[in-house]
């Protein structure tokens, strides 16, 4: 036993005592396997925190969520998520747009019950403050400047410490100007950051690994989605608070 | 009973006092005549019987009841499909929106530019009018044509339209003021 938690080599000549490394497991007291086995695993379940329920169709078509720019300036990777075309103008199917948002409201519930960082993009100015209150309300964070080149992929540096990135990345509009795609979305997959981006009918959802087919232009939409997602946090961290206090 | 809601009550009252009257009428005519051959005799044995029971809540009382019960019972929420939704909707009401006229309300004002939402994704921008300009605050309601729902277009040598983010409308008039309320009657 002793010697095999030493981790000693068997040579050709007896045996050689390396440095001690510990690979026994770490002894868990009982009175704690007890309560994680009674608590209930939130990825257990297809929807923990209910966020299915905060939204219906309804409301998306309401906030105008449907409505997508012209046929001229569709992106190819955005035609399945596209009912269709009234007179050049583009209509999303809301059915999908309504499966996409559930997953990803799901997902920001399950990361800030987690205790991760969320931060908020959106680089159109007509709703960019909209964008900051959100974050400011539900305690996240928010970057609609002008973004850097290297502050995720050159952190350390640009902030002059060791930087904790952002553990997921909201983006209500993925597009920098009308010609570019924002750089935090090829950042935010350099770095292995999970991301949730509103992709309108000219943006390019490759790299975002939660795309939610949608309005990205008017201030109802994007209201709406910022409720959300504040909703979807706040049950989150609710549910993490009630967690620690019964851990204590 | 759903084809009814839509009815006004006394109207529903009326054809349903008729109709039992009628009904009681005919199954004691019936009744009187003895006709066992009359397969409805059978029948109407059975709608004596209901009758008998009805009968005490027969003709108005009835309906009142029944129409009482219809506005205590809560709507049913309605499922609506995305389908029927965009179907039903004014987009489609529009038709080809170049041309129409349409009521929007102004949401932003920088000096002689209004900035007007109509409903549609984006907003218009137009300029202050000479007369009544004053008037044009935020808040105001207003009549716009549209000329166009969204100003893109493809550029030589771009594989994608450019677009402009904006509608293109012309300002016809004012509906309605913060400046100038409506005259309350008193």
């Amino acid at each position: 036993m002793i010697l095999s938690n030493t981790g000693c080599r068997y040579t050709k000549y007896g045996f050689s005592l390396l440095r001690y490394t510990s690979t026994s497991p770490q002894v868990i007291p009982e009175n704690v396997i007890d309560v994680q086995q009674n608590q209930k695993n939130p990825l257990d379940y297809p929807d923990y925190f209910g966020v299915h329920n905060l939204f219906t169709v309804k409301d998306l078509f309401d906030a105008r969520v449907h409505y997508g720019h012209k046929i001229g300036s569709l992106n190819d990777n955005m035609r399945s998520y596209i009912y269709g075309s009234r007179l050049g103008h583009l209509i999303f199917d809301l059915d999908t747009t309504a499966e996409h948002l559930r997953k990803a409201l799901n997902f920001t519930a399950h990361i800030a019950y987690r205790g991760g960082i969320i931060c908020f993009f959106n680089r159109n100015s007509l709703n960019a403050h909209i964008v900051e209150k959100t974050a400011m309300e539900c305690g996240e964070y928010a970057h609609t400047r002008f973004w850097r080149g290297g502050i995720f992929t050159n952190a350390n540096q640009q902030f002059g410490a060791i930087t904790r990135l952002p553990d997921l990345c909201i983006f209500l509009n993925t597009q920098n100007n009308i010609l570019n795609q924002h750089t935090a979305v090829r950042d935010s997959a350099k770095m292995l950051i999970p991301t949730i981006g509103i992709v309108d009918s000219n943006c390019n959802p490759n790299l975002v690994s939660y795309p939610v087919p949608g309005n990205d232009d008017s201030p109802t939409a994007i209201e709406l989605y910022c409720k959300l997602f504040k909703s979807a946090i706040i049950r989150g961290k609710e549910e993490r608070r009630k967690f620690l206090q019964e851990t204590e | 009973m759903i084809p009814f809601r839509n009815i006004k009550p006394r109207y529903f009252t009326r054809s349903l006092l008729n109709g039992i009257e009628k009904s009681n009428h005919l199954i004691r005519v019936l009744n009187l005549c003895s006709y066992s051959n009359i397969p409805s005799y059978s029948d109407s044995g059975n709608e004596i019987d209901k009758d008998i029971s009805q009968e005490k809540l027969s003709g108005f009382a009835k309906a009142f009841e029944k129409q009482s019960q219809i506005l205590e019972n809560p709507e049913e929420e309605k499922s609506y499909t995305f389908a029927s939704l965009l179907r039903n909707s004014k987009l489609m009401d529009l038709g080809d929106p170049v041309g129409k006229t349409v009521i929007g309300k102004i949401f932003h004002v920088v000096e002689d530019d209004l900035y007007i939402d109509f409903g549609w994704k984006f907003h218009c921008v137009c300029t202050r009018p000479n007369l009544r300009g004053e008037e044009y605050v935020r808040g105001t309601r207003v009549r716009i044509q549209i000329n166009d729902l969204e100003l893109s277009s493809r550029f030589l040598g771009s594989s994608t339209d450019l677009t402009l983010l904006e509608a293109d409308c012309k300002l016809l008039g004012i509906i309605s003021t913060p400046t100038k309320p409506a005259v309350s009657v008193n």
